[in-house]
């Protein structure tokens, strides 16, 4: 037992449910008591569905328990009668699960036909949302892939894209735009706007590609195995690895071209690409170049996240944008292993597994890094700080679910993740500028609110959430635990720029600790400049 | 006080349904309990829930946490909770630690009471707040946390005559309603819940209970039978019918006769625009927060063609007035929501009032709609509340008659994952 207070990732349910809310066709029923469906409100609202997600929960009250009823057939009756879906998901809640009812017998006498049926009972207290929906996705694949011909022209199968998932319109979009390029033709999308028919013909395809470390990659392997089909795992995120997956797409396609005398496919020039067809296709080996982004050498990051984003994010600071690692880590235990592999001589120490958000904001409170990829916790720990950081995986805020187009994935990926690491650290040259003649006439208010401009809503509410976390916030403020400072001090505090005023001081503090002082005095300060390096 | 209505024809059905557990009470009661703490001896579940459905992100110190139950703890026969609640006075210093349950722990048939029993000490009570799915909606568990408050409302001697407010309001709107009591010649004796767990009010045999909530009737009926306190049976004091009535019934309670008749008449002038928008609108509400009876009633007032009022609980005895004010409203206790999908398509009402999980899809299904939680967050009680609850209503109605036409088939193309 411990206390928590927020969770990365999910809950088993919610993987489940990820998976089928993508689907067509395929319902999933909640075997469990109220409210445990709160998770359409995710849907619905982060997702903005214009349809009611294709989740219903069959009520367990306490009543029911005590008279060992059940809703569970009947429940299933009417979600037949009203939806007609081709397939219905049962699952237990967690409370349910230790009930150990039978649920294959429960919704055998609901009267379904068995293949119209599929109980995934898992244990929640051990799987969570990826490892559940993984596992579903697997699950279905196995039920329905089906031996058959392969299709005449190359093909590709695209597996993992989830209801929720990162970027995951726009993802798509980059991924299509360049296997049409390349004369590939998607077979099928799955989970993501999958019907049965679908994943029966999954087969078809010359080739599975499956980016994503925690959905997607059991069934991709599943069907490799049983019906050999040869599978790409690489994230196409960064330049540098699209240009792999692309040489990789093109020579697993040549190989079953080869065997079935269709020729072979070329990578074409680069330009085409492009989304108007005629320039580079990114923006970011040119501007990793230029004088402006020299600035970026020395800028320290630590990115933290889930297993995919975590790894490619990484290789993309360093590698394509020069930037220095400071550290990394995932919440995904279960890849930690396949992380720690990939990132082997990108880090300074060891690899941080951690599912507790307090561990990775009190390293970034140590750290205070120029910048953090992170989750949309570390993006709040952060604005505490006042440190710098762009969500890259989730769990995500709100703004992870704009209308515009904003891949991760592929060459319009790299530029949107340049793009953001830019706007999100602090300037290049005009920071020598303030730095060097103090507020360069940018000084705001001396006060907390200011300092962290953005007081906002957050996750899936919009204003409703506003209104509960106002509170929040104000306690978060109010929190900081700092040092005395004398007037004097203060005075020549506000002579630091303003936006790295909070860092100053949180140094000058520890400094002050460290030699035994109670207050911060000019002398104390003028000692900490010294010995800190200004 | 009034008599039970009889003939008040609730049709009850099977609960399917989309709606929240009592857990969510969290969310506004320990903003308003300013000195406690919210410990749910919970699960995974619980905690994504509160993060994701209520949108509630943890700063520095949160006063609500999950002593979370891993599969380790499923064996033991009590939770141990010592070392959490010792870390939750080291970190937060709170006056009150309220325990809630949930399903899980019932399941196990966990002994909360005699948990929180053994949890508590004189300086800092560990109170049992039941909460979980099994047995609550969404609103209900605030019954339950004040519930468990009744211990610390100091006993009122028998003499002078006073009024409790029954629910939690923010403090403007408690201001509004003490000053318009005060005015009323009525003298006020607190608010249960006050914000502060020391300043609880007292409660005796000449209490009267107000409830400004429609969802607590079981604090209500616990008050009047320990405390011999008397509680207000009328219209809960929403709109100027509401208002009217509340208002009214309350001051005759201390032998006040008051004639509010023009200052509703004016409230309703005041809300001309809007009653004039509501006019034979069709509105349908699906059931989410429990705040149903007394809004239908208000739009009905309103002249508004209610379709159907759908609400999780529906206390004959509690909701009496309500009820016989909803004469001929189609009422709906425990509702079917796949009944209710198939209703809104047969009755195509002007505007439906529902939960966050539902509103998007009937606004997809090209119906205006508006969240059944807003109702709880913004204040719309009494007389000061009259205009934001009528605007509730109608800015829905205005934004979409001030949208361009919309054309489904086009703009909604690949909007829906599972229709891609």
């Amino acid at each position: 037992m411990r206390l928590a207070f927020w969770l990365y990732e999910g809950t088993a349910l919610h993987g489940i449910s990820r998976v089928t809310n993508s689907m067509k066709g395929v319902h999933t029923v909640y075997h469990a008591p109220q409210g445990d469906d709160y998770i359409t409100a995710t849907y619905s609202m982060l997702e903005r569905t214009p349809d009611f997600p294709g989740l219903s929960i069959s009520v367990v009250r306490g009543r029911d328990l005590a008279q060992g009823v059940s809703r569970l057939p009947s429940t299933l009756q009417q979600v037949d009668h009203h939806y007609h879906p081709d397939l219905t998901v049962i699952a237990p809640s967690c409370s349910t699960a230790l009930l150990q009812e039978d649920l294959h017998q429960l919704t055998a006498h609901s009267g379904l036909p068995p293949e119209k049926t599929l109980v995934y009972a898992l244990n929640p207290f051990r799987v969570s949302e990826n490892e559940a929906a993984d596992g579903l996705l697997t699950e279905l694949v196995k039920r329905y892939a089906a031996p058959q011909e392969k299709t005449a022209l190359p093909s590709v199968n695209l597996l993992g894209f989830t209801s929720l998932g990162f970027h995951l319109r726009a993802n798509l979009t980059s991924l299509r735009r360049m296997l049409q390029t390349l004369g590939v033709t998607v077979n099928v999308v799955a989970p993501w706007g999958a019907g049965i028919e679908d994943l029966k013909k999954l087969p078809a395809a010359w080739l599975n590609i499956a980016p994503y470390r925690e959905i997607g990659l059991t069934a991709a392997e599943y069907l490799a195995e049983t019906f050999a089909m040869p599978a790409i795992y690489q994230a196409p995120i960064g330049v540098e690895p699209t240009l792999a997956w692309l040489r990789s797409v093109i020579e697993k396609l040549n190989i079953t071209g080869a065997e079935r005398g269709v020729p072979p496919l070329t990578l074409p020039k680069l330009s085409a690409f492009s989304l108007d067809g005629l320039s580079a296709p990114s923006g970011v080996p040119w501007f990793a170049r230029t004088a402006d982004m020299e600035s970026f050498s020395n800028k320290r990051a630590f990115v933290f996240g889930d297993a995919t984003h975590t790894v490619a994010i990484v290789k993309f600071l360093r590698d394509e944008l020069g930037m220095k690692i400071i550290g990394a880590g995932t919440y995904m235990e279960r890849h930690a292993e396949w992380v720690r592999k990939e990132l082997e001589g990108y880090l300074p120490g060891p690899l941080v597994v951690t599912d507790r958000f307090q561990d990775v904001a009190k390293i970034i409170d140590d750290e205070m890094p120029d910048l953090v990829c992170g989750t949309q916790m570390e993006r709040h720990s952060c604005r505490k700080l006042d440190v710098p950081c762009m969500v890259i995986c989730p769990p995500t805020h709100i703004e992870n679910h704009l209308l515009g187009y904003y891949p991760f994935f592929g060459f319009d990926g790299s530029d949107v993740i340049a793009d953001r690491v830019y706007l999100s650290c602090k300037l290049g040259l005009e920071k020598h500028l303030i730095d060097f003649f103090g507020d360069a006439g940018l000084e705001y208010e001396e006060n907390g609110a200011s300092l962290s401009p953005e007081v906002e809503p957050v996750s899936a509410n919009g204003h409703v959430s506003s209104a509960v976390d106002v509170d929040v916030e104000q306690e978060a403020l109010a929190d900081d635990g700092e040092m005395k400072w004398t007037d004097d001090a203060e005075t020549m505090l506000k002579k630091v720029p303003f936006f790295v005023r909070k860092k100053v001081r949180k140094n000058t503090d520890n400094f002050a600790r460290s030699i035994g002082e109670a207050i911060v005095t000019v002398e104390v300060f003028r000692k900490a400049k010294e010995s800190l390096g200004g | 006080m009034m008599q039970v209505s009889g003939d008040v024809q609730i049709i009850k059905e099977d609960n399917v349904t989309h709606s929240f557990c009592g857990l969510a009470c969290v969310g506004w009661m320990y903003q308003k309990i300013k000195d406690s703490f919210f410990l749910i001896l919970g699960t995974h579940t619980c905690a994504h829930f509160l993060q994701n459905a209520l949108g509630m992100m943890i700063f520095a110190k949160p006063r609500f946490g999950i002593a979370l139950m891993e599969e380790g703890d499923l064996s033991k026969n009590e939770p141990t909770l010592e070392e959490i609640i010792r870390e939750i006075k080291a970190d937060h210093n709170p006056s009150v630690i309220f325990l809630l349950s949930s399903c899980t722990p019932e399941v196990m048939k966990v002994d909360f009471k005699g948990l929180a029993h053994h949890l508590s000490t004189p300086d800092v009570p560990v109170l049992f707040v039941p909460a979980s799915g099994l047995v609550y909606n969404f609103t209900q568990a605030e019954d339950s946390v004040l519930h468990a408050l009744v211990p610390f409302c100091p006993v009122a001697p028998a003499g002078q005559k006073s009024v409790v407010f029954l629910g939690s309001v923010n403090d403007a709107t408690a201001d509004d309603l003490r000053a318009e009591a005060e005015e009323l010649g009525i003298h006020v004796a607190g608010f249960l819940p006050e914000s502060r767990f020391d300043k609880m009010p007292a409660i005796g045999p000449d209490t009267v209970l107000a409830p400004i909530q429609p969802y607590l009737s079981r604090v209500a009926v616990k008050l009047e039978r320990e405390r011999g306190a008397r509680v207000l049976h009328s219209l809960f004091p929403f709109g100027p019918d509401g208002s009217r009535a509340f208002w009214e019934d309350l001051a005759r309670e201390f032998g006040i006769t008051v004639d509010l008749r023009d200052r509703e008449k004016a409230a309703w002038e005041k809300i001309r625009n809007q009653t004039a928008l509501l006019q034979g609108k069709k509105v349908f509400l699906t059931a989410d927060t429990m705040m149903e009876l007394p809004l239908a009633r208000f739009l009905k007032s309103a002249g508004a063609d209610v379709v159907e009022c759908s609400s999780a609980y529906i206390n004959k005895k509690f909701h009496a007035r309500e009820l016989e004010a909803l004469q001929g409203v189609r009422v709906v206790e425990q509702p079917n929501f796949h009944r209710q999908l198939e209703d809104v398509k047969r009755i195509q009402p002007d505007l439906i009032i529902t939960s966050l999980m539902t509103a998007n899809p009937f606004a997809g299904h090209g119906f205006v709609v508006k969240w059944s939680m807003e109702f709880m967050l913004m204040p719309i009680h009494s007389w000061s509340g009259v205009i934001p609850l009528a605007n509730l209503f109608v800015s829905p109605l205005h934004r979409r008659s001030n949208l361009p036409a919309f054309d489904k088939e086009v703009w909604l193309e690949g909007a829906m994952p599972s229709a891609e």
